[in-house]
């Protein structure tokens, strides 16, 4: 479980932000506004951002500072939106991408 | 003891294994392995695993200081369709 | 159209924004992050002098100190491309495209993997990951973690994390494979930490004397190998065991440690199993140069500073009219080195585009960013000299080659 760190014995008590509400995949969660929306997922609990198109593997952040992509999401129906660049608003509506139908997956065998 | 294989291009999911035996069977350049395997060709652009792709083939390249060009792609970081015609987001 | 373009608001490019800015250049500088600082954001570290160098500070000192020199700054929007069209540079991205005299391609560095079975699972990241999450976002990336790559950086960042009331399980080593000979080996690892702490026995040991009294060097000195690790700050460090795997369904629950001999291999039936939330992945860091390549810089492979670096010289120019380079893209070093190398490439625009009389300021500023060098508490990678003095000697040769005597 992750949480938020409240104090540090070093950078202080934390900002005090606006409270907001969003919606991922479906639910009703609260966070700070302007935070990333990684954060703010993360401080709920929620470590899956997303399943591979392919594999269906679910998949997080990794990077989070915006090279990997591996944290994009749809935010206000907006596809590719990577959670850790994006700052959350109240009302934000966010959806994780999942498994695609690919057909013609095999190609790989007849040139690797 | 045996390695469990694994990925190394997240993005487009291409194991350890494949490119091992891709590069020995082929003889590959990084470019090379990255077109037969697409490894580093998927949506991040090789910023993650680039580094693993070119140390497999690091020994079959050129020797260290020299002068080379790296290839690659604009654009650098996805982009939709409209943005690239220079429309709207 | 700009006088000045910099990609990029790390220390490099903000403190170029403000040199430049100040010479009465319009610049503008653009970062597709939502807060300006770059990897200085998440920098927290003890200084050998016992202040704490603190990347939120800092950062907001130069972001401060741009805007007041008149710089344009224009976060979360991504380049996507740049070009040069006659005498101009086109800066392509999401939002417009923007057109410059002199672009500054400070984009600093991105991380290297060090993959493991199960490295894809919600929970992994790499420690710059970690770092950001807990001390730009104060969210714990979990209760409990393993960080995978014993180097520098993963004890800094190992050490943040425990400060902020996070639990640090183990720092061990990947299991060996072909991509990571180098971090999977006891003996190398070993050997580059003693080089470390040869170098700067303040950075790695006095931050961490709150924590814990015997030094890291001596540890080192006295059990050599120790198959059951050692203690840094309190945190379990183990050079003779590496990850297999990483387990764990939806999101990780625990790795698969296993003995490994000296030279890395495995030693059978020597499994265990750790729980744990969450797995940093530390394999160092590395210039991130595409926008650089996508220009048709030439590039050099050094190894002394981290891997690829575009060619250019001690004014921060490169090969290429009107391209410059500052910060991390040039080599891997720490926050203070970017940040003059930031001066001298603001001031060496200024001059190109005409501001008269700066040739002692920029031969100054180039003195500064070696007298930054040489004080750094420690390096990322130790030949760093070395390095920069080979980009160096490449960049007389173009110089000669290109004008016959």
């Amino acid at each position: 479980m992750s949480e938020r760190i409240t104090n540090h014995p070093v950078l202080g008590p934390i900002d005090m932000k606006k409270e907001v509400s969003f919606i991922f995949n479906g639910k009703i969660y609260k966070g700070y506004e302007g935070e990333s929306i990684a954060a703010a997922l993360l401080a709920n609990n929620i470590r899956t951002l997303r399943y591979h198109e392919e594999s269906g593997s679910p998949r997080g952040i990794y990077c989070n500072i915006g090279h990997c992509f591996e944290c994009r999401v749809t935010v206000n129906e907006k596809q590719g939106q990577r959670a850790c660049l994006t700052p959350l608003k109240e009302g934000m509506a966010i959806q994780s991408s999942g498994m695609l139908p690919t057909p013609v997956k095999e190609w790989r065998e007849t040139y690797v | 003891m045996n390695q469990q294989d694994f990925l190394v291009c997240r993005c487009e999911e291409v194991t350890y294994n494949e490119l091992m035996e891709t590069a020995s069977r082929n003889g590959c350049t990084a470019r090379e392995l990255k077109l037969r395997t697409r490894a580093g060709m998927g949506y991040c652009g090789g910023r993650t695993c680039r580094p693993l792709v070119q140390q497999i083939t690091k020994k079959l390249e050129q020797a260290p200081h020299t002068r080379v060009t790296l290839k690659y792609q604009p654009p650098v970081r996805p982009i939709s369709f409209g943005v690239l015609g220079g429309g709207e987001e | 159209m700009y006088d000045v373009i910099i990609i990029g608001a790390g220390p490099a490019g903000l403190s170029a924004a403000t040199t430049s800015a100040n010479e009465g250049l319009n610049v503008l500088v653009i970062d597709e992050y939502m807060k300006a600082g770059g990897r200085l954001l998440g920098q927290l570290y003890e200084e050998p002098d016992g202040t704490y160098w603190n990347g939120i500070k800092e950062s907001n000192h130069l972001y401060e100190q741009a805007r007041r020199s008149g710089a344009e700054i224009k976060l979360r929007n991504s380049v996507h491309n740049i070009e040069k069209s006659g005498d101009v540079w086109l800066v392509y991205t999401e939002r417009a495209t923007y057109e410059t005299s002199h672009l500054l391609l400070a984009t600093g560095a991105a991380e290297s993997p060090l993959p493991v079975p199960g490295w894809t699972l919600p929970g992994v990241m790499s420690v710059g990951a970690a770092q950001v999450m807990t001390n730009v976002h104060r969210v714990k990336p979990g209760k409990r973690g393993v960080i995978i790559g014993v180097n520098p950086l993963a004890a800094v960042i190992a050490s943040e994390l425990q400060m902020a009331g996070v639990e640090v399980a183990a720092l061990t080593l990947p299991q060996m494979n072909g991509l990571n000979e180098e971090a999977a080996n006891p003996k190398q690892v070993m050997n580059q930490l003693l080089h470390v702490a040869h170098m700067a026995p303040s950075a790695l040991i006095r931050q961490g004397s709150k924590w814990m009294k015997p030094s890291i060097m001596q540890q080192l000195g006295i059990t050599f190998y120790p198959k059951s690790g050692f203690k840094m700050w309190g945190i379990p460090v183990h050079l003779r065991k590496a990850v297999t795997e990483i387990l764990g369904d939806e999101k990780v629950a625990a790795v698969k440690l296993a003995t490994v001999k000296p030279n890395g291999d495995v030693i059978e039936g020597t499994e265990e199993i750790i729980t744990c939330d969450f797995v940093c992945i530390a394999g160092g860091l590395y210039p991130l140069t595409e926008l650089a390549a996508v220009a048709g810089c030439p590039f050099y492979l050094v190894e002394e500073l981290g891997g690829y670096v575009p060619l250019h010289n001690e004014r921060m120019e490169t090969a290429l009219d009107g391209l410059y380079v500052a910060g991390n893209i040039t080599g891997i070093e720490g926050a203070k080195i970017a940040i003059a190398q930031g001066v001298t490439a603001g001031l060496t625009m200024a001059s190109n585009h005409g501001v008269p009389g700066l040739e002692a300021r920029i031969d100054q500023s180039i003195k500064e960013i070696e007298h930054t060098r040489d004080s750094a508490p420690f390096h990322f990678h130790p030949d760093v000299k070395k390095g920069k003095q080979i980009v160096q000697e490449k960049w007389e040769e173009m110089m000669k080659a290109e004008q016959p005597l």
